[in-house]
């Protein structure tokens, strides 16, 4: 539930009708430029049909150096960021050869795995030694080596499920199993908000494809009762297979999923359950198992298990668990497995190393202490925006908050004034989000300290106020009663 | 006032190009930009307020039927041309006809030209442009006419 001020939606819908009927204009006049000067590629069809690419030309580009900044170290708590210019008002952007030392409040870098760790870099560069940069293979040629299948095993272990089978990439993994799992006579129900790995993998499937309103029991229950009932589309016969989509942690919202009630509602209709943990394994639960550790459910129940290497564990890839008669079937039948490159050794190696580390399988407490860290920092700095006055989404121990800015100006100046004090945000807009609800992402990390983090408070709370979006009334300061009397005003 | 606050719940629909029209304060900000485009003409013509009722009757037709029922598809490529095929009008709520959004977006070009007619007191030729551009907007928007291209004209090759 988002709650927006009226008069700040009513500017936001005035603001992109401006936009889109500048941008309308302009196209209009390079259509009558271009009929005047007449292209060498008489005959052939045009590449981009019709108003397809409106929105990048006239939207996009005029605040592309907000996005896809460049950076030229390691993704740590602080980075170093290539500082770029334009010389023809954004079209083009050219690197230059400053570079920018900033807070790094945009990665995926929950536990801190980014920058050089001191037990997982040495073993890491001890397999790029022994084994190669890449495997050169797929997995059933000649792509399996032992660290595969230590891999398979020590994530298995961690999720407390019988099997787990990797693959090279996490966007990959989504859509290569959905197209396997379903297929037509089948439906997937999957969550308004899922990631766009799971829609592409659900659409390419063939599959029947309804969607249920975000985080909402009561109406995937009302949903599975209507399609259960009617069947298949045009013949009503009844459903070969039914799954539930759902992730973890929402990567826009920052939100947990309401996990107990949509299992217990599968297991009454009988509907597998897909969960993608990508953003929430290894952030959130005591020990770092993620969302069914952290909200009580038996990872028994959830029948599939999705997750990528990319956010907690510092590397890349992806993995489902589940049981041994699904992973088997998976190994010969999914495409990323057979045809796909197998995962690089020394980023298997690293993920390895990075599980042993949360288990505190290295010796030491650091990663009982990494957990720790990143839910005291998530807390303290949400409830921190929050008593500023801006509008935070994302439930208590999500290490994701997006900070609403609504409208569509808010987005660069933010973007640019938080780059000027050197601290790096992300901004997301349409059609990433909805049209209205343009956020900047925070990803705080276990990396961050306690001074990194008051001086973003500082820059965002002196930024926030230039650019106006501290919606909510901020809480007033509790008053010092130490000494000193407080002097009435 | 400024703290008139509502409340967004995320919707169903996948369509990015037209799920916004679901939200709160559309349908007020539609209004709003026609009573002020309504200000602005009367302000640059000099002209009655009928003459400017009329001319803000018109300039929405053509404006409402260019991006309502004349292009098609949506104007980025993340959903991979699913909707080439379909203009604006046929995509909002998911294809489901006579939703309340589709009820108020009937009414609006009614009224217009109910108000417009009004206040030029039903003389030609104002009466005549103004009854074609109803006419044409009302046909576009019945349910049956849902995919249909009346003699191929906005069909696809």
């Amino acid at each position: 539930m988002i709650t927006i001020p009226y008069i700040t939606a009513l500017t936001t819908y005035f603001s992109y009708g401006l936009l889109f009927a500048f941008g309308q204009l302009r196209d209009f006049f390079r259509k009558i430029f271009d009929w005047w000067s007449k292209s060498s590629l008489q005959g052939y069809a045009p590449i981009c049909l019709g108003l397809e690419d409106f929105y990048v030309r006239r939207l996009y580009l005029r605040i592309q150096d907000c996005f896809n900044r460049p950076i030229s170290s390691s993704p740590d708590a602080w980075f170093d960021l290539v500082e770029r210019i334009s010389n023809d008002n954004n079209k083009t952007l050219k690197r230059t050869t400053k570079v920018k030392r900033c807070l790094n409040l945009g990665s995926y870098n929950y536990l801190g795995f980014a920058a050089a760790d001191e037990y997982c870099t040495p073993r890491a560069i001890e397999t790029l030694k022994n084994f190669a940069p890449s495997s050169c293979s797929t997995r059933v040629d000649g792509g399996t080596t032992t660290l595969h299948v230590e891999l398979e095993k020590c994530v298995a272990n961690f999720l407390g499920k019988e099997a787990a089978i990797v693959f090279g990439m996490g966007y990959a993994t989504n859509s290569a199993i959905l197209p396997v799992l379903m297929g037509k006579g089948r439906l997937i129900i999957s969550d308004s908000l899922n990631h766009n790995s799971i829609v592409n993998g659900a659409r390419g499937s063939g599959a029947t494809i309804r969607v249920f309103q975000h985080n909402t029991p009561s109406h995937l229950e009302k949903v599975l009762r209507e399609q259960i009932a009617e069947g298949q589309p045009r013949t009503h016969r009844p459903w070969k297979k039914i799954m539930v989509v759902v992730e973890g942690i929402y990567s826009m919202e920052g939100e947990l999923c309401q996990l107990p009630e949509i299992v217990a509602i599968c297991k009454k209709y009988k509907a597998y359950v897909y969960l993608d943990e990508a953003h929430s394994i290894g952030a959130v639960g005591k020990t770092g198992r993620g969302v069914c550790e952290l909200l009580g459910v038996d990872t028994a129940d959830v029948d599939i298990m999705m997750g990528t290497f990319t956010k907690s564990f510092g590397s890349c890839g992806g993995y489902i668990a589940g049981s041994k008669e699904l992973i088997q079937y998976l190994k010969y039948t999914c495409p990323a497995h057979l045809y796909a490159t197998s995962i690089s050794p020394p980023a298997a190696e690293q993920i390895i190393s990075s599980i042993k580390v949360v288990n505190g399988e290295d010796g030491s407490s650091r990663g009982a202490q990494k957990l720790a860290k990143i839910r005291e920092n998530s807390n303290f700095f949400r409830s921190e925006l929050q008593k500023m006055g801006f509008e935070v989404l994302g439930d208590n121990d999500s290490p994701v908050m997006p900070i609403m800015l609504y409208n569509p100006a808010k987005i660069p100046a933010f973007s640019r004034e938080c780059l000027k004090r050197n601290v790096a945000v992300v901004t997301v807009a349409f059609p990433a989000t909805p049209l209205l609800l343009a956020r900047a992402r925070i990803c705080i990390s276990a990396a961050h300290s306690r001074e990194d983090l008051l001086k973003a408070l500082e820059v965002i709370s002196e930024v926030g106020d230039m650019v106006g979006i501290k919606y909510f009334p901020a809480e007033p300061e509790k008053q010092q009663l130490e000494g000193d009397r407080v002097k009435l005003e | 006032m400024a703290n008139l606050y509502v409340r967004a719940a995320p919707t169903t629909d996948l369509n990015r190009n037209t799920e916004w029209f679901t939200y709160p304060g559309v349908w007020s900000t539609y209004i709003l930009i026609l009573f002020f485009s309504w200000l602005m003409v009367l302000s640059v013509f000099a002209c009655s307020p009928g003459m400017a009722w009329t001319v803000v009757h018109l300039f929405h037709f053509l404006v409402t039927y260019h991006f309502f029922h004349w292009k098609k598809g949506t104007p980025f490529a993340e959903d991979q041309g699913i909707y080439n095929r379909l203009t604006w009008w046929e995509q909002i709520d998911s294809g489901k006809q006579l939703t309340r959004n589709r009820k108020f977006l009937t009414v609006v070009p009614v009224v217009l030209y109910l108000i417009a007619s009004h206040t030029t007191d039903y003389q030609h030729p104002m009466l005549f442009f103004n009854t074609l551009a109803v006419f044409v907007l009302v046909v576009a928007k019945f349910p049956h006419m849902h995919k249909v291209r009346i003699f191929g004209i906005n069909a696809d090759q």
